[in-house]
């Protein structure tokens, strides 16, 4: 038995570093960039960094501004695209941003992304506010239904993410989660490539999963429109609305669309119907397709705009 | 709980580890060991049907005990049918239920007139076709007086329910494993490290073979109205080669982790795919299976010793009955009926013995003749195949249709390199390794560098092309 056992681990142990070296070489999963947290309170990226995505087809890259992609060669007639991972964009080359397909749309202006996954609308907010030093002409700020319960500690609480405690009226900025074992993990690659491979919460019953993700229904925007109302005139008192637009995902709930018009911010809702080579086959995130065709949709209402900052 | 989940790895560590604790030696504790964690394997999936098998324990322990006592052959006949009922009444209520119900509603539409008869929601209890007939060996070998009934409950229950092979086999006769566990088990590091690998391999013909085959044969059979002869035909193939890679691997892992735990279970495949023959291919597929109907139906049935009227007569009803034995759907029954068809050239001939020794013994490569005769083989195997893996008759006659084409013999459609490179290696080491009772079972001639950097080779291998946790096929038999 000892003899098997001491087999056992030598073999495990040499296993790891064959599997290090293999996760390393094939890219089997994607480098994760170490993140920070500015003076504003902000989550962002160190500067400087880059690394592959999955497969390792294409480089990510994070610029000096500590946000993933690249910056514009001028600050003139500039646009802000701020978001959360669609913005982000690991999964696609420099290329296939927003940024690139706005700007070869929109030749004359200049376009910056400042995006993170996680990022809630009231983070985005921030994040604009922080932003606002470049002067920007305007600021595009892409949100799907979950950003906005996810700006609320009443409405689901956490702690990793910017929210707006609706009760006290304040900001309560987002802490990093675990970030040693997160430095660990993205580290040791094998072990972060079993931690995605194999997550932990499929040993909990997938009923109770299912039960708890069920979100965006037209009764849980009703039951939240008070709190939802709450964050837009918050947003409204503390924050420059008239050069922001909210750029709304496909299939996003009319309800929350409706509140935000009501409350003054201009508007565009993509429209990716009938045509569902938008997302990746086992990941929602947009393919380059999808990201071309919202840059499209983006732009054309944007120049139909005859005046940027008076649109709609 | 599935061979290739996280949760399996968690499991039998620990299972492992409180089993060797308690020592060869208390061996009622271990056996209880084995029965409690049977159960939570079991139970893992759902807990409510550890009833049946509880059930079932009792009903052919107790019957043991009474045939064991009782002498007169009238009342040994009717215990011996209580358990034959009772095993059967629920395998035959589960599964079959809805399907006679289905049947008998079509049959009468089909004559005009109309029967209302409503089928019940009835979940499938995973394995209930393999611990029924495990069961049902002992009551029917204590009744022959093989063996002598168990006074030992928990042993029993051990046996009937041991997790290793409890939900696809191999199926075991009572004969061969119930008294393993009235035996001391000793520690053999040969016979685990042998375990350990055999494994692996079931792992590899699993998660690499059978998953990433079942994509593309699934992809073609469901489609099957859009592809090219050609494409049909590799569906097929890819279809022989999920099923194979799915339910020996199963088989692998089930008699490799016995063998951790100090049992030897009965080999299950042979290499089936380098058969001569389709009789030869059944003395290589599935062997519990064959074997348990050859030995309780077969020669009950009276054998081979009647002519060959009988014998004719009974292969049909021994592959009829092992096809309905898959499942409740009629695709069975006639992949049952065909391979009997293929049979019976062999019997009228008098050939289906001829091919017994192993295939190229000793050599690289087959003749000539061995190729072809292996490649005919196969090929009447993968048309059987349609049938088993089709949703309906329907389905398999319009595959089939959809094959014998013209275009069977144009530009394959659908062609996933790496994984037809991934079945050739398959098909390579098992070659190689047929002599053994596994494919890789004879490595120790390698180097252990060698060795190691092979095996993982094989891991890298699974983790590279592991999908989604798939459950094994035979599950729902």
């Amino acid at each position: 038995m000892k003899k098997l056992l001491i087999n056992i681990i030598l073999f495990f142990l040499i296993a790891i570093v064959v599997g290090e070296v293999v996760v390393r070489l094939t890219h089997a999963i994607a480098d994760i960039p170490q993140r920070t947290i500015d003076d504003h309170g902000i989550q962002k990226y160190f500067p400087n960094q880059d690394g592959y995505w999955k497969g390792g087809e294409h480089k990510w890259t994070v610029n000096k501004l500590g946000w993933p992609g690249e910056l514009p060669e001028s600050n003139d007639n500039l646009i802000m695209v701020i978001g959360d991972s669609f913005i982000e964009n690991f999964m696609n080359p420099n290329e296939c941003h927003q940024s690139a397909f706005l700007k070869a749309n929109m030749k004359d202006y200049n376009f910056m992304e400042a995006g993170r996954s996680g990022v809630s609308l009231i983070e985005a907010m921030e994040i604009s506010k922080q932003l606002d030093s470049l002067k920007p002409k305007q600021s595009l700020i892409y949100v799907n239904d979950e950003d906005f319960y996810e700006s609320i500690v009443q409405v689901k609480s956490m702690k990793d993410i910017t929210q707006l405690d609706i009760k006290n009226k304040t900001i309560r900025y987002g802490e990093m989660k675990a970030p040693g074992l997160k430095k660990v993990l993205y580290s040791w690659k094998l072990m972060y490539y079993f931690y995605n491979r194999f997550p932990l919460d499929n040993l909990i019953n997938t009923n109770s999963k299912q039960e708890a993700a069920t979100t965006n229904s037209e009764a849980e925007v009703k039951s939240y429109s008070t709190e939802i109302n709450q964050l837009t005139e918050y947003i409204k008192q503390n924050y420059t609305i008239s050069d922001k637009t909210l750029v709304f995902h496909p299939n996003s709930e009319q309800s929350i669309i409706n509140i935000c018009k009501d409350a003054g911010f201009k508007i565009i809702v993509l429209d990716s119907s009938n045509d569902d080579t938008w997302t990746f086959d086992h990941d929602p995130h947009w393919t380059c397709y999808g990201h071309k065709k919202a840059a499209e949709q983006i732009s054309k209402d944007l120049l139909n705009s005859a005046n940027l900052g008076a649109f709609r | 709980m599935l061979f290739n989940s996280l949760e399996f790895f968690i499991f039998l560590p620990i299972v492992f580890g409180l089993y060797w604790l308690i020592g060869g030696k208390r061996l009622k504790a271990q056996n209880l060991l084995i029965a409690i964690a049977s159960y939570v394997f079991y139970g893992w999936w759902d807990w409510r049907f550890l009833s049946l098998i509880l059930f079932s324990s009792l009903v052919d322990y107790s019957i043991g005990l009474a045939l064991g006592k009782n002498e007169k052959q009238s009342q040994r006949k009717i215990l011996l049918w209580i358990s034959i009922c009772v095993n059967l009444g629920f395998l035959g209520f589960f599964k079959y239920y809805n399907f006679f119900v289905d049947s008998l509603v079509d049959s009468f539409t089909f004559f005009g007139s109309e029967l209302s008869i409503n089928t019940l929601n009835i979940v499938l209890p995973v394995g209930i076709s393999f611990y029924t007939f495990q069961t049902l060996s002992y009551t029917i070998d204590v009744y022959n007086k093989k063996l002598q009934p168990t006074k030992d409950f928990v042993g029993f229950m051990a046996f009937v329910s041991f997790f290793p092979q409890l939900v696809a086999g191999p199926i075991e006769r009572a004969t061969n494993l119930l008294p393993q566990f009235a035996i001391e088990r000793k520690f053999d590091y040969r016979n685990a490290v042998d375990g350990l690998r055999q494994v692996l391999w079931g792992l590899f013909k699993k998660i690499v073979i059978a998953d990433n085959c079942a994509k593309y044969a699934n992809i073609i059979f469901n489609n099957h109205t859009e592809y090219n002869g050609s494409t049909l035909l590799l569906g097929a193939f890819f279809f022989a080669f999920q099923i194979y890679g799915d339910f020996s691997g199963y088989s692998d892992i089930a008699i490799g982790i016995s063998r951790l735990f100090g049992f030897n279970l009965k080999r299950n495949f042979a290499f089936p795919y380098f058969s001569r023959d389709i009789a030869e291919f059944w003395r290589r597929w599935h062997i519990s299976l064959s074997t348990w109907f050859r030995d309780y139906l077969y020669i009950p049935l009276g054998g081979s010793k009647g002519g060959l009227k009988m014998k004719i007569r009974n292969t049909f009803i021994i592959f009829l009955v092992s096809g309905f034995w898959h499942g409740a759907n009629w695709t069975f029954v006639i992949w049952g009926a065909l391979n009997a068809l293929y049979f019976l050239p062999l019997l009228l001939a008098k050939k289906n013995r001829v091919n017994t020794n192993l295939v190229a013994e000793g050599k690289y490569f087959p003749s000539l003749k061995e190729f072809g005769q292996m490649a005919f083989t196969f090929f009447i195997t993968l048309i059987a195949w349609v049938f088993f893996r089709a949703d309906s008759v329907a389905h398999a006659f319009s595959y089939l249709q959809n094959m014998f084409t013209t275009s069977l013999f144009s530009e394959i459609e659908v062609f996933p390199v790496t994984i037809l490179s991934l079945v050739l290696f398959f098909i390579a080491t098992e070659w190689l390794g047929r002599s053994g009772e596994y494919a890789i079972e004879k490595v120790d001639f390698m180097k252990k560098p060698i060795r190691w950097a092979f095996y993982m080779l094989l891991i890298v291998l699974m983790f590279s092309f592991t999908g989604e946790e798939q459950q094994f096929i035979y599950f729902q038999f």
